[in-house]
């Protein structure tokens, strides 16, 4: 009866009461650290894959078989950066067939005197065009054969008094847009996607114990005789939930950018700055749809009688926020301004500006941020609403 | 003081409250006796603001109940049917989170929690989390939460409901020191003996009706059966010859 207890305070002791009982749930805690952990991991492991095939193309070891055909050959080979010979197989091409190689070369005997007599002198390059893997190995060996080849080719014509260049007519140049790096441009463009997707998992115990849960347990019945009005009840509950979801999306957004520090971004030659600007303006982007997030997951557990018809229910809401992501990903259309104001699309054109370092107005993110709230607010008062149902408060 | 008047409540075709009129008087406690299925827990459900009555009055110390549900519920202190607990919150953590939310803190909680904790003997497992209660302590708990901010009206939804002895006596307890201090206590029961053990007045209900109310020497006078089990199955129609 006291005067003290306010919608507000009740509101607060809600909060209270929630997210000590989460803190409570192992279940939900391991949920929060996975889900936080599973973005940067995915991404960490992508592009340590992708890195590490490129390394294998500039650390590579060919097996030479007849070195001793032609040893000043040999040690040009071992001269060039980051490459080993070593001995070939007894049988190049099983060798190769097997894939126990990727790529061999044979030096024949007769290599020597037709050099020697400057007639073209045969090199063997053994190799399997359906390994997908050894391909750029393949293209490595052979570019150093045909450079080897130019610059014997050149010594010889100067040796003949002919400048070298008279024999390149057509100069090649080189302008790769290499399937790696657009690989590692995609991954990046998943960024947004993981940040959302932790906020909602993070959320997710905590919305649903404390609505399909109370259902489950028949405890919303004795928690609503108390003289809180339901809307302090559900803004309780919707608050403790937001604050879970908030704090994910910092874990993860932290993570992730932390570890791309340590990413061998320069070897797959990617120019993406990820700093701290970019880390701040994911999580403002993002951080505002972490209430509404969590009101939509709220109202929708509140129909499910326990907390695993809630999780069915919200394992399906969460395949539908990540509809927009995906499409952009998969299918960039280009960017149109009502996209910023619609929730998830609105977060996904955002975040593309962020990391591509575009400059984004104030007033973008205000509104952004505006119009989601707005829209939990209204998903906070039809939860409220279904709080007065008798079928919600006593069916079980 | 609790006043119902024609409470009427159906669910499609079923009239499961029709036309329920009694009152509970301070000081005093009254049973809501039925067989399952009576209309008992649909009457206190609506007593509690939980449901809307189609039709019919209910007045809490002379609030309108069914116009003021947040004025009434100050006044109400409930163990429902369905008194489901927090298994990762502990005992004493139950009555502080109720009574919180009643809008009382600090040192006033804690004396009152502790008074509770004493007086349910739950001192040794008030630090305990709930998940491993029996369904005596698991009672006792929802009891103290109903009654940490000490309401004038007591309602309760078969309170002694699958209860060992000991945890029986313990509610019976509770329930006479709250008439002693001049609360008004209702609760329901199926069960003869527990009603005839403590009530002041009893109100008999059998399909969604009043069949009967008084002291049980009324029932005893109004029934022509000395037994008040028996009295209980006449006034109920609970007889073979009447079920036909």
């Amino acid at each position: 009866m006291s005067a003290k207890s306010t919608p507000v305070t009740q509101a607060l002791v809600v909060i209270k009461k929630e997210l000590k009982d989460w803190s409570r749930d192992r279940r939900s805690i391991i949920t929060v650290l996975v889900s936080s952990l599973l973005a940067p991991g995915i991404i960490f492991f992508m592009f340590n894959s992708m890195a590490s095939r490129q390394r294998s193309v500039e650390d590579i070891t060919v097996p030479v078989v007849g070195a001793a055909n032609a040893p000043a050959f040999v040690d040009w080979l071992k001269q060039q950066a980051g490459v080993t010979i070593v001995e070939g197989p007894e049988n190049p091409e099983e060798a190769v067939r097997s894939r126990r190689e990727d790529v061999v070369v044979v030096i024949p005997e007769n290599f020597a005197k037709n050099f020697k007599a400057s007639r073209p002198a045969q090199v063997r390059l053994i190799s399997d065009g359906s390994s997908q893997n050894a391909r750029p190995k393949i293209q490595r060996v052979r570019q150093m054969l045909n450079r080897y080849s130019g610059e014997i080719g050149s010594l010889r014509l100067i040796a003949r008094g002919v400048s070298p260049v008279v024999a390149s007519p057509v100069q090649v140049e080189d302008v790769e847009v290499s399937s790696a790096q657009q690989r590692a441009a995609m991954i990046l463009g998943f960024i947004p996607l993981f940040v959302m997707l932790s906020a909602f998992t993070g959320a997710m115990g905590i919305t649903t114990d404390s609505t399909a849960g109370e259902r489950e347990r028949g405890s919303f019945e004795a928690l609503l005789v108390n003289p809180a009005p339901r809307i302090a009840i559900a803004a309780g509950k919707w608050l403790a939930g937001t604050l879970t979801a908030i704090a994910t999306v910092m874990i993860t957004a932290g993570l992730l950018f932390a570890m791309f520090r340590y990413l061998p971004l320069q070897d797959l030659g990617i120019r993406f700055r990820l700093g701290t600007p970019e880390m701040l303006g994911t999580m403002a982007v993002v951080l505002p749809l972490c209430p509404l997030i969590v009101a939509i997951q709220m109202y929708v557990a509140t129909f499910a009688k326990s907390f695993k018809e809630a999780q069915s229910y919200l394992s399906f809401l969460m395949m539908a926020q990540m509809i927009p992501g995906m499409m952009a990903t998969m299918n960039p259309t280009g960017t149109k301004a009502w996209m910023y104001y619609i929730p998830w699309i609105g977060q996904q054109t955002l975040l593309t500006d962020v990391l591509g370092n575009k400059p984004i107005g104030v007033m973008v993110f205000a509104v952004v941020g505006v119009v989601n709230v707005v829209l939990a607010v209204v998903a906070i008062r039809a939860t409220a609403g279904l709080l007065h149902r008798e079928k919600i408060i006593f069916g079980r | 003081m609790i006043a119902i008047d024609n409470l009427h409540k159906r669910f499609g075709d079923v009239r499961a409250v029709d036309g329920v009129t009694f009152t509970a008087d301070d000081g005093k406690v009254t049973g809501l006796l039925g067989p399952n299925g009576a209309g008992k827990t649909t009457t206190l459900r609506m007593l509690y603001t939980l449901m809307r009555p189609d039709e019919g009055r209910i007045l809490v110390d002379g609030i309108d109940a069914v116009a003021d549900p947040q004025g009434a519920r100050f006044a109400l202190g409930v163990l429902p049917d369905q008194s489901g607990l927090y298994p990762r919150l502990t005992a004493r953590e139950h009555i502080e989170y109720f009574g919180e939310l009643q809008g009382i803190t600090g040192a006033d909680l804690r004396s009152r929690t502790d008074h509770l904790l004493k007086m349910l003997d739950m001192t040794a497992i008030a630090e305990r989390r709930v998940a491993g209660f029996s369904h005596g302590e698991r009672t006792k708990t929802a009891l103290a939460r109903a009654i940490v901010h000490n309401p004038k009206n007591v309602l309760l939804d078969e309170p002694t409901n699958g209860l060992d002895v000991m945890s029986t006596r313990a509610v019976r307890e509770i329930i006479r020191r709250l008439k002693g201090e001049g609360h008004t206590v209702l609760f329901s029961s199926h069960v003869m003996q527990e009603v005839s053990a403590l009530c002041d007045t009893i109100v008999v209900i059998a399909r969604g009706r009043i069949v009967g109310a008084g002291s049980p020497d009324d029932l005893r006078r109004q029934t022509g059966h000395e037994n008040l089990e028996d009295a209980f199955v006449a006034l109920s129609g609970l007889e073979p010859e009447s079920v036909s």
